[in-house]
């Protein structure tokens, strides 16, 4: 339904609606011209929200995408500038091909070849999220980009210090100042343009997508039906929603990893009771985002599956809904496996995989 | 930003017609704006807050020497006697102070001129500005950066970096100590604080009042929620840090009672060296 070759057809039609919104501004508030010269200049991009996707959980309004935001994001996005020594980028643990993952690596390696304890999650749909990183370290898509910019075993670098690095390139000087209204390379600017570039990040069109809002491309096989029913009764309370997560924290009891004893949740908040708690990740585009779990810790749907059916542990945070009359977990047959596993792969968008707009070419 | 500037001149109208009709020792209307501000002396239980001297024993029986005091305060708000208020613009109201770098003031411009009889501000960063992200006006983030109060294992802000060493009667040496207040995504820890002024604060195009407020370091961790950092220790028994939890939702209703207005200076200029 929605892609971003649409996004750039729809932009005509969009300056017209954006040109009456911004005299309708312009009337209520008597005195300021420079709307419209923000729309001559530089366009807000169209942002649909897919038919089938609940609504946005983030407010992008206040960091509306625009033609050249988007740009200067996906740029600052795939330059090693933004680390310590230059040589990692955010798409260096965020590959496109894999959704935006860390293909290959249980736990992401970052700047000097240090190790993180996280594996990387598919960066995808993120305005439609409400909380960030396995715990929940931030609720803020203009915000989030912080964290792997600071973190010392990722890019080990400031905001600050990348803003004074891009301040002598007349090239980012010059982009900034387009896609910002005349404003220079500063530390907000810099989060903005990330914020507005994973805001324009959505995967919508995936086999299942079509299936679901009949469109054209869009048949299932009998046995990923049969997974698409299984899947709605076993694991659609927490993989909720055609995002395939609720944003919650919840702990689906794996067993810690003993080398790691990742607490989850209790990070953040310093609760034992969130302790083991994680972000239930979205199951889309899963096909391509191996390996599984915080820790990477399963390198198939099948020994994710697996654990599910037997190898949930008990602990006082389990999530009850894998704790009910006495039995841990879900059983599955094999032959349920199988179909369930089929059906996953079903999520995987390969518009957004291979779309050149999140690309960026030097 | 332009709805706000509307509300200010709203504001600005009905504290001008609201002088007019005040009668304290003004008789004539005032007009116009002015500036006001705010000094924040800040102490320890009564003495005066020294950095990196000596050691300020409290009712825990823990001593601490403190190195660092510094924190966010914002959304500052003049009552008028009548209780009509007067938001200074948020994206303008932001502001650290940095004892260390002796940064005590706040100064607001531009307040309609008025007498005001009471001052309202928060102590760090509301959810809904920071829901709102960074503006390109103000670099707030560089700011707080400068001063160590940014998060950047979450993405927020220190409401309050309150660092030093301290020593403890359940435990031998000196340890270290960090209190990191802050909300973090499961509780909101901001909160504001109203306080009375003993006398009013005359606002005029050419008066500057000076609201001095006491704040009271001691009673971040010796308020109405006694914390101990013995309780905060590491495992290692090298150090205490209290950066979530229980403690910070403590430490946010401790800091209701952390200022007190000590007196207000009416006239022209400035009131306080810093
Ligand atoms: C060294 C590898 C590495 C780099 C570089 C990196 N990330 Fe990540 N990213 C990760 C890992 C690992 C996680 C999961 C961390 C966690 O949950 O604590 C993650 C999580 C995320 C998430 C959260 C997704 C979700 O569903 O909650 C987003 C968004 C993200 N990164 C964006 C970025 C951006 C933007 C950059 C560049 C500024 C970047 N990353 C750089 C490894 C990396
Ligand atoms: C009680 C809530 C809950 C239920 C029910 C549940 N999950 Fe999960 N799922 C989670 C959580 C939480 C995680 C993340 C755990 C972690 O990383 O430590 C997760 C992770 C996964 C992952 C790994 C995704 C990735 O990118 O790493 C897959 C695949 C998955 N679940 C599939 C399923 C399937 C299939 C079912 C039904 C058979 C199911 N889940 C039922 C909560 C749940």
């Amino acid at each position: 339904m929605y892609t971003m070759e649409q996004a750039i057809i729809m932009k005509s039609k969009c300056l017209k609606v954006l040109f009456a919104l911004s005299c309708l501004l312009l009337v209520s508030c008597g005195n300021n011209d420079d709307y419209q010269a923000v729309a001559e200049s530089n366009n807000r991009l169209a942002f649909n929200v897919p038919s089938n996707f609940p609504p946005l959980a983030q407010d992008i309004e206040y960091n509306y995408p625009t033609e050249k935001g988007f740009e200067l994001g996906r740029k600052l996005f795939y330059d090693g500038r933004l680390s310590a020594d230059g040589t990692i980028s955010c798409s260096f643990c965020h590959e496109q091909g894999y959704a935006f993952t860390h293909h290959g690596h249980d736990f992401s390696h970052g700047i000097n070849d240090q190790v993180g304890t996280r594996n990387a999650p598919a960066v995808q749909n993120m305005a439609f999220q409400a909380e960030y990183f396995y715990d929940g370290a931030s609720n803020s898509l203009e915000m989030l980009s912080i964290v792997p910019i600071h973190n010392p075993v990722e890019m080990a670098e400031t905001l600050e210090t990348i803003a004074v690095k891009l301040q002598v390139d007349k090239e980012y000087v010059r982009l900034f100042s387009l896609a910002f209204d005349g404003s220079g390379v500063t530390s907000g600017n810099i989060l903005k343009a990330l914020g507005q570039f994973m805001t324009m990040m959505v995967s919508s069109n995936s086999r299942y997508d079509r299936y679901v809002r009949n469109e054209p491309g869009g048949s299932l096989t009998a046995q990923e039906l049969q997974g698409l029913g299984l899947f709605q009764a076993k694991c659609a309370t927490c993989h909720k929603t055609d995002l395939f997560t609720d944003s919650a924290f919840r702990n689906n009891g794996l067993p810690p990893n003993p080398n790691l004893n990742d607490l989850g949740r209790e990070v953040v908040t310093g609760f034992t009771t969130d302790r083991y708690k994680f972000k239930v990740p979205s199951l889309r585009n899963v096909e391509v985002t191996a390996p599984y779990m915080h820790d990477g810790r399963f390198g198939s749907l099948q020994s994710v599956l697996n654990f599910y059916a037997g190898g949930v542990l008990y602990s006082s945070t389990l999530d009850p809904v894998l704790n009910q009359n006495g039995t841990l977990g879900i059983p599955l047959s094999q032959e349920e496996k199988d179909a369930i596993s089929a059906f996953l792969k079903t999520l995987t968008d390969t518009d957004y995989i291979n779309n050149p707009l999140f690309y960026y070419q030097t | 930003m332009k709805f706000k500037l509307q509300h200010i001149v709203a504001a600005m109208a009905v504290a001008t017609t609201l002088v007019s009709c005040n009668n304290d020792d003004d008789t004539t209307a005032v007009s116009g704006t002015g500036d006001a501000e705010i000094f924040f002396d800040n102490s320890v239980n009564g003495d005066d807050l020294l950095l990196n001297t000596s050691a300020y024993t409290n009712s825990n029986g823990e001593s601490l020497k403190i190195n660092r005091l510094n924190y966010i305060v914002s959304n500052f708000v003049l009552i008028a006697e009548d209780g009509t208020e007067v938001v200074y613009p948020k994206e303008n109201s932001y502001f650290i102070i940095n004892e260390g770098a002796n940064s005590t003031t706040v100064h607001l411009e531009g307040m309609p001129a008025g007498n005001y009889t009471k001052v309202r501000f928060g102590l760090g960063v509301d959810q809904q500005r920071y829901l709102q992200g960074e503006t390109a006006q103000q670099s707030f983030w560089d700011l707080a950066a400068a001063s160590e109060l940014t998060w950047t294992w979450s993405t927020g802000y220190k409401f309050i970096n309150f660092e030093g060493t301290f020593t403890s009667p359940q435990t031998d040496g000196e340890k270290t100590f960090q209190v990191h207040q802050g909300s973090n995504t499961a509780t909101d820890n901001y909160r504001e604080i109203t306080l009375t002024l003993p006398n009013t604060a005359r606002v005029r195009t050419d008066e500057t009042p000076s609201i001095h407020l006491i704040a009271d370091a001691n009673v971040i961790l010796d308020g109405a929620t006694k914390i101990r950092l013995f309780d905060a220790l590491n495992t290692a028994n090298t150090g205490a840090a209290i950066m979530g939890g229980q403690g910070l939702i403590d430490i946010a209703n401790n800091t209701l009672s952390m200022f007190k207005v000590d007196h207000v200076h009416n006239g022209a200029g400035d009131h306080h060296e810093e």
